[in-house]
């Protein structure tokens, strides 16, 4: 009988914990019959951008955690991350874990852990306060508040002035006015409780960006499982895990969404505005893909193979 | 993976033997860990909490309030402060302790730092107070419990440790500070006359001074009075985050020692290396109790905590009661920065889960703490101004306290009954 | 628990030293900030990275300020019975804490190297400027390796009072 110890930086309630992390630790102990249990630590041991070397150190066995809270280590990221992708978070993170399982696994970046998932957020959009953002220039000027790494740049394209902080400081920086609007997924407008701060959305056809999770475990810890007990974690993980994390991320988005009803006006971003959109941030995603090239994978490839998967992962 | 009450044990011995409290929580916290992890996983926390931690950015405002602390005492406004308190107060009895008193709560509102309260005030307001034949007693204890409400009245270091353990706004927590530091300045010049009269000290008293002289001193407050409305009108009105006023405090503090004419770049210097040295002593104890911290968390302490908690009822009163009489003996023994990172992680969650608001509860481990401060035999304000006056004897000061604890202990009681004394301004903001 | 007041101290070059590059950090910290919110609201221009060069300044002040608050002997510590044991036993009680002591800091220090180390291996950098993460993490490792020598240094030495 073996229990791995799942490292936690977010609060029990958070959907990430409650409705990925303790299902997924549930299918463990029903695929293994019991032989491994998950057991999801109540405190965190560290900031959150430590999580990955908490694995690899096997200070815990399983983490979890967003790979740009660590910059400069994984550059494969990229291909997730991109504007347009997708609507579905489902769809997107399903579509991530094949071409990471096809691709992006050979650039050696998680070499050093087994890696259980890697999946995305729903879409990130623009939210504003007392501006129209009908228009082709409109985010022109908005100071906004932005998490760094490729939002930042987004952000710095499409005209807007970033403000740096953490996540959890966007509800200062939004009610004090530090900031004027901000780049984020529908679920995390509602969660970090900025709604009655702002009154107007663009929603941007598949999205201006999205962020990549990881969901990875000790190697040593790993190895060191009976090869049917691996077989049984690998049967719970992978696409599938991808696949719960990406159905949460787009359940929690429709509530974000039906949450803002009568609250922010969200608009639809138009033929105009999207062309505009697309042409400014060309030379952010030509950048990006030239960053994973950089890796050994082929940038273009992997993307190509990415939105195929997308579309396939769509229909399905 | 219950070993945790060896592991308190042996932290204990080792305090008490007189090892650095920062490097006896690391130590005790890595053996502690590698027991239940391993050795090589659990060094491998250790290296990565003292650095992962260091880059903090919210914790930045702790050398940046420590720093705005240091060039207001640079910058002389203590003794205007003490001048223009002195002026209103010089006809009553016991009116130069008073004045310390309200000089204190001035001070604390431009300085993030108890026992830079109690310092600062000691070097101006002791010697007019022996001047005047005031008995050591009270002239050392109204300073030393003054000092305290340096971590009330905001700015506070305190309530920004305890903003990011508990992850509540810094900014809610300082606006709620306000209202029990005015409190507190209340109940501490009552504790000074309650000292004059019980002890029927025989105190001079001066001439009353006419009103155009009294409202003529206020012109010296004019400097600390603009930087909490700068440091503290910028955070309610949103012109910068509570991070970001530590900064702008820091620097409006420098102006403002230029302004009164007492920049050198030597004390400058000086005072900047004091900063850093408190910086880094602050931040060790901080990564000492995180090792320790993480240890407690896969040891299960915190469950058993959590038990012990309502050992005595889990109604709210009673868990509230239990955790102020937690603290009020280890305030006795624990220095406050290293109680507060040792308990509020393991106190928050019981707390808020009684459904406390954990603003409310910043204040009152605040108020504790600063009790803390002034009670035997670990006062470290008592200490401070005991290495400023070592002619005094400790068991003098902390005698001289106790009118002040009493009053501490009616003002924790109030905070308790009125919770809307700590919440009303945080709510308006 | 007590801080010691600063005492005359023989690494006098040293100390100013420290206090030089702790003032300049300081100073740039609050320079940083200062910067970056008037650049916001004169110029609708934040400062770039202004939020991890502070950060990459914190742990510096934090590191480079250790080996200061060694030479001072500034460390918090309880002196509830310290104080009251016998005078002929105080010199070998301070000089086994002092040799404790040393070796938490340069186990810690070696923890630093180490981290660093992983760090470097992947290339980690700060968010917006890119500036690489491992020099700073090394910096933290000498640092506090230095603080460790002092406390050695220090055991070795008969008390200064
Ligand atoms: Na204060
Ligand atoms: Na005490």
């Amino acid at each position: 009988e073996t229990t791995l110890r799942m490292a936690n930086w977010l609060p029990p309630s958070h959907p990430l914990v409650a409705e990925v992390m303790v299902p997924f630790a549930e299918q463990v102990a029903e695929a293994t019959q019991g032989r491994v249990t998950v057991d999801i630590m109540g405190a965190p041991l560290g900031p959150p951008g430590a999580h990955f070397d908490f694995a690899v150190n096997g200070i815990a066995d399983i983490t979890f955690g967003v790979q740009g809270y660590s910059p400069g280590r994984f550059k494969t990221t990229n291909i997730a991350e991109l504007p347009f992708l997708g609507d579905s978070a489902e769809a997107v993170s399903v579509a991530y874990w094949r071409t990471f399982d096809e691709m992006l696994i050979d650039a050696g970046e998680y070499d050093r852990v087994k890696v259980l998932a890697v999946f995305t957020h729903g879409p990130g959009q623009v939210f504003t306060k007392g501006r129209d953002l009908t228009s082709v220039d409109a985010i022109k000027g908005v100071k906004m508040r932005v998490g760094g790494g490729i939002v930042h740049e987004i952000a710095t394209r499409i005209g807007a002035t970033p403000v740096e902080g953490p996540s959890s400081k966007a509800y200062e920086l939004l009610s004090q006015g530090v900031a004027d609007g901000i780049l984020f997924p529908y679920e995390s407008v509602a969660f970090f409780k900025l709604i009655p701060l702002l009154d107007q959305g663009l929603a941007v056809p598949g999205g201006l960006y999205n962020t990549s999770f990881y969901i990875v475990m000790n190697k040593a810890k790993w190895e060191s499982l009976p090869e049917e007990d691996k077989a049984a974690i690998d049967s719970v993980s992978g696409e599938a895990l991808a696949r719960l994390a990406g159905q949460m991320w787009d359940r929690v988005d429709a509530a974000g969404l039906a949450e803002m009803e009568g609250k922010i006006a969200i608009t639809t971003a138009s033929d105009a505005q999207v062309a505009a959109l697309a042409a400014q941030l060309q030379p952010v995603i030509d950048a990006k893909l030239a960053e994973v090239s950089e890796t050994g994978v082929d940038g273009a490839a992997a993307l190509a193979l990415m939105k195929a998967e997308i579309a396939a992962a769509g229909t399905e | 993976m219950s070993n945790w009450p060896v592991g308190a044990s042996i932290l204990f011995v080792l305090l008490l033997s007189g090892m650095p409290i920062s490097l006896a929580l690391a130590a005790v916290g890595t053996i502690g860990t590698a027991a239940i992890i391993g050795w090589g996983p659990s060094l491998s926390l250790l290296g990565q909490t003292f650095f992962d931690n260091s880059r903090n950015y919210s914790l930045s405002v702790l050398p940046l309030f420590l720093m705005m602390g240091n060039f207001v005492v640079q910058s002389g406004i203590a003794e205007e402060l003490y001048r223009s308190a002195n002026a209103w107060l010089r006809h009553r009895r016991g009116g130069l302790a008073m004045a310390t008193v309200v000089a204190c709560g001035g001070f604390s509102s431009v300085c993030g730092s108890s026992m830079a309260t109690a310092a600062t005030m000691t070097k101006i307001a002791l010697p007019s107070m022996r001047r005047f034949g005031y008995p050591d007693d009270l002239s050392t204890a109204s300073i030393a419990a003054g000092g305290t409400l340096g971590i009330l009245i905001p700015p506070s270091v305190i309530l920004v440790f305890f903003g990011i353990l508990t992850q509540q706004d810094i900014g809610k927590l300082f606006l709620a500070g306000i209202v029990p530091g005015l409190i507190g300045v209340l109940g501490y010049a009552i504790a000074v006359m309650i000292s004059v009269r019980m002890r029927r000290i025989d105190l001079p008293v001066e001439e009353k001074l006419p009103l155009a002289a009294r409202i003529r001193s206020l012109r010296g407050t004019a400097g600390a009075l603009a930087l909490f409305v700068f440091v503290m009108g910028g955070i309610y009105l949103g012109v910068f985050t509570p991070t970001e006023s530590a900064g702008m405090g820091a620097a409006g503090a420098f102006l403002l020692t230029i302004l009164q004419g007492r920049f050198s770049l030597r004390t400058t210097f000086e005072t900047l290396f004091e900063t850093a040295k408190t910086t880094a002593m602050m931040f060790f104890i901080l990564f000492g109790a995180l090792t320790f911290t993480n240890y407690v968390n896969l040891s299960g302490m915190t469950g058993d905590m959590q038990i012990a908690l309502t050992f005595f009822g889990d109604s709210p009163t009673a868990v509230i009661l239990t955790i102020l009489a937690i603290y009020l003996v280890l305030g006795c023994m624990l220095e406050g920065l290293s109680m507060i990172m040792l308990t509020v992680p393991i106190f928050y969650p019981v707390v808020a889960a009684q459904g406390f608001d954990l603003i409310w509860f910043g204040i009152f481990v605040v108020v504790v703490t600063e009790i803390s401060y002034i009670t035997p035999p670990v006062g470290m304000n008592a200490f401070v101004l005991r290495s400023v006056v070592p002619d005094v004897a400790l068991k003098t000061i902390f005698r001289g306290l106790l009118p002040f604890v009493a009053m501490d202990i009616i003002r924790v009681a109030l905070l308790l009954i009125f919770p809307v004394l700590v919440l009303f301004i945080p709510a308006h903001m | 628990m007590s801080r010691a007041p600063s005492l005359p101290s023989p690494a006098g070059p040293a100390r100013a030293a420290l206090g030089v590059i702790c003032g300049v950090m300081l100073f740039a910290m609050m320079g940083l900030t200062v910067v970056d919110v008037i650049g916001r609201y004169l110029f609708s221009a934040p400062l770039t990275g202004a939020t991890e060069l502070t950060e990459i300044l914190l742990a510096c002040v934090i590191f480079i300020g250790l080996p200061a608050v060694s030479l001072d002997d500034e460390h918090v510590t309880v002196d509830l019975i310290t104080g009251k044991l016998p005078a002929a036993i105080q010199p070998f009680r301070r000089a086994i804490l002092l040799l404790a002591s040393g070796v938490v800091l340069a186990v810690i220090a070696w923890r630093l190297w180490a981290h660093a180390g992983q760090i470097a291996g992947y290339g980690g950098t700060t968010n917006s400027l890119r500036l690489p993460v491992a020099p700073v993490a090394y910096l933290c490792a000498i640092c506090t390796g230095l603080a460790a020598g002092i406390t050695f240094a220090a055991a070795m030495r008969p008390p200064r009072d």
